[in-house]
C-alpha cells in the first residue's frame, strides 16, 4: 500500500495580509483594501479604514512590483522570536513605493551593499518558516527585478 | 485659568545599577520633594511615567516614602510617557481637584535592543522587522536622499551630544569621542552607527508641581509650565514603530510639528523665543529631523544647522546640553522628566560647564513607539 504524502498546510504569516489561496504561491499578492469614501488603499484586510474610519471597505490585490523608497541594512540578529536563517545573516529591510499609493516595510532580498534608492523591485511569496503545528508558514519579501 | 509652575526637581543618575526600581524611583522623588521644600505628606496625587515597570508601580515606589491615600496613577505613552505624567499633574490642578502634585518618571530596563513584543506584533518579530533603529535609519536614509545630508551631519550630532555629557554627573557616559570614533564605530543599521544611538538603562527624575497661589505660600523659585503638550501622530504622519506600511499620497503633518505648534500657541511663543532645547535622540539622526520639525531651521536645512555649530551650547539654539539620550541613556518613563530637570537646571543657571548664558526659555521634547510626542516649554 503506497503511503500518501500530503504537503503540509500552508498559512499567511499574518492573517489577512495575503490573498487566498496560498496552494500556487506564484499567483499569491499581498493582500490590500481600498476604502470607498476616502479611496485610501491600507495593507491587509481592514474592515475600518484606519485614515478616516469609513466601513465600506473592498479588498484588492496589491501590485507585484514597486520601486526601493527608502531603506536600512538590518546588522545584527533581531530580538526576539526572529525566524530567518541560522546563523543569522544581516538584510536589508525597506519601504517599498507600491503602484497602489502605499508604501510597505519589507525585506529586501539579494547584495545589502548594492542597495538604492528608486530600485525597481518585485514581490516574493515563499515559505517563511515551519510554525508550532508544522504548518508552512508563507511570508513575503521584494528582490531586485533583473 | 491656575498658572502651574514646578517648585522642584530631583534626579537619580542615568546609567545601570544594582538597585531596584523601587530604590532609584523614591530616591528621585525625596530628592524632588526635598528641593522644593514641601513634605511628602502634603502630595495630593501623584503620577509614575514608566513602561517597562510592573502593575501599580507608582505605589510601590512611593510607599517606601510614607502611605498616604491620595490617588497614585502610572501612566504611560511609550518614549513621551514622562511628558503625559507632567500633563496630568498640569490637568489635575487646572481642574482645582490639587494644588500640589508630585510628578515621577522611572525606568530600570535590561541591555541590549529592547523586547520587541512590547511594541510589535508577533509576525513583523518572526520577519525580523523589529528593530527600532531600523526605523530610524530609513528615515535617514530617505533624508540623505532628499536633501543631502550626510554620514558627517549625523555624527556630528553625536559628538556635540557626548562632549556636552562629559559635563553631566546624571549622564550614563560622560565621555567624549573624537568624529573619527563615531564615524568609525560599526553599523547598527545602516546608516546608524553604534557610537550614534542611545541606550535603554536604568533611571529616575522627578518634579513637585503646584498652582501659583500655592507656590507663593511655599516661597522658593517657581519656574512656570509655559505649555505642556501631548499628541500621537495622525494617519500615515510618522514613519515609526509598529508601523507596517505608510501612505504614499496622505500628507499629514509629523507628530513633532503638530505637538510643537501647539505647545507654541498655548505658551504665547515661537521657536526663536526659545534659549535652550532638549530633544529626543534616540538616534543622532533623530536631532536632525528634530531641528526642522520644530522650526529651528526649514525643511532640509538641519545638517548647515549642525555644520556651523548653531545648536551647540555656545551657539545661539542649544540643544541637548545634558548630552541628551546618546549619552545619558534612554530609561523609557524617566526620560522627558530627566530633560525637564535639565531645563529648570539652565533656568536656573546651576548648569555649570554645560550652562547656556541667560537661559530664561526652554523646551523639552520627546518621540516614540506610535508617533507619542510630548512638548513642554518652561520659563522664568
Amino acid at each position: 500500500m503506497a503511503t500518501e504524502h500530503q504537503a503540509p498546510k500552508r498559512v499567511a504569516i499574518r492573517d489577512g495580509l495575503l490573498t487566498e489561496p496560498l496552494d500556487d504561491l506564484a499567483k499569491v499578492r499581498l493582500q490590500g483594501s481600498r476604502c470607498r469614501h476616502c479611496n485610501e488603499v491600507t495593507l491587509g484586510r481592514n474592515a475600518i479604514c484606519p485614515n478616516c474610519g469609513g466601513i465600506d471597505m473592498d479588498p484588492v490585490a496589491l501590485a507585484d512590483h514597486g520601486e526601493l523608497w527608502t531603506y536600512t541594512v538590518v546588522r545584527h540578529k533581531p530580538p526576539g522570536d526572529y525566524r530567518g536563517p541560522e546563523p543569522f545573516k544581516p538584510f536589508g529591510l525597506g519601504l517599498v513605493e507600491l503602484p497602489d499609493g502605499l508604501r510597505v516595510v519589507s525585506p529586501i532580498e539579494g547584495d545589502v551593499d548594492s542597495l538604492k534608492v528608486g530600485t525597481p523591485l518585485r514581490l516574493k511569496i515563499s515559505v517563511h518558516h515551519t510554525g508550532a503545528a508544522g504548518e508552512d508558514v508563507v511570508a513575503f519579501a521584494f528582490a531586485p527585478r533583473l | 485659568m491656575s498658572d502651574v509652575v514646578i517648585l522642584g526637581a530631583g534626579i537619580h543618575p542615568f546609567g545601570r545599577f544594582d538597585k531596584t526600581y523601587e530604590e532609584i524611583g523614591s530616591y528621585a522623588a525625596a530628592a524632588a520633594l526635598a528641593d522644593a521644600g514641601v513634605a511628602w505628606r502634603d502630595i495630593q496625587a501623584a503620577y509614575l511615567s514608566r513602561m517597562y515597570l510592573p502593575a501599580t508601580s507608582g505605589a510601590r515606589i512611593l510607599r517606601r516614602l510614607g502611605s498616604t491615600d491620595i490617588p497614585i496613577v502610572d501612566v504611560e505613552a511609550a518614549c513621551a510617557s514622562g511628558g503625559v505624567a507632567l500633563r496630568q499633574a498640569v490637568l489635575a490642578i487646572r481642574s482645582g481637584e490639587a494644588d500640589l502634585v508630585l510628578v515621577l518618571g522611572t525606568e530600570k530596563m535590561p541591555r541590549g535592543f529592547m523586547d520587541p513584543r512590547m511594541i510589535y506584533s508577533p509576525w513583523q518579530v518572526e520577519m525580523g522587522m523589529s528593530l527600532n533603529p531600523s526605523y530610524w535609519s530609513m528615515r535617514a536614509r530617505r533624508h540623505m536622499y532628499e536633501f543631502g545630508t550626510t554620514d558627517l551631519h549625523i555624527a556630528k550630532v553625536a559628538h556635540k551630544n557626548h562632549r556636552n555629557s562629559v559635563h553631566n554627573p546624571n549622564s550614563m557616559y560622560q565621555k567624549e569621542f573624537s568624529l573619527e570614533e563615531i564615524i568609525n564605530s560599526p553599523l547598527v543599521c545602516d546608516p546608524i552607527r553604534r557610537l550614534e544611538i542611545c541606550a535603554p538603562n536604568d533611571g529616575a527624575a522627578a518634579v513637585v508641581v503646584a498652582s501659583r497661589e500655592r507656590a507663593a505660600k511655599i516661597g522658593g523659585h517657581p519656574i512656570t509650565i509655559a505649555a505642556c503638550c501631548h499628541s500621537i501622530a495622525r494617519f500615515s504622519a510618522d514613519f515609526r514603530c509598529p508601523a507596517d506600511s505608510m501612505s504614499a499620497t496622505a500628507n499629514n503633518p509629523g507628530p513633532t510639528e503638530v505637538t510643537a505648534k501647539q505647545a507654541f500657541e498655548r505658551a504665547g511663543l515661537g521657536p526663536k523665543d526659545i534659549d535652550c532645547f532638549e530633544v529626543q535622540d534616540t538616534d543622532a539622526f533623530c536631532e536632525i529631523e528634530i531641528y526642522e520639525e520644530l522650526g529651528l531651521c526649514g525643511l532640509g536645512e538641519a545638517g548647515r544647522l549642525i555644520d556651523e555649530g548653531r545648536t551647540e551650547i555656545g551657539g545661539d539654539m542649544p540643544v541637548n546640553m545634558s548630552g541628551g539620550l546618546i549619552s545619558k541613556g534612554e530609561p523609557v518613563g524617566a526620560s522627558h522628566l530627566g530633560q525637564v530637570v535639565e531645563i529648570i537646571s539652565q533656568l536656573r543657571g546651576q548648569s555649570g560647564k554645560r550652562q547656556v548664558a541667560d537661559a530664561k526659555v526652554g523646551l523639552a521634547h520627546v518621540l516614540g513607539a506610535g508617533g507619542n510626542c510630548a512638548v513642554t516649554i518652561l520659563k522664568n
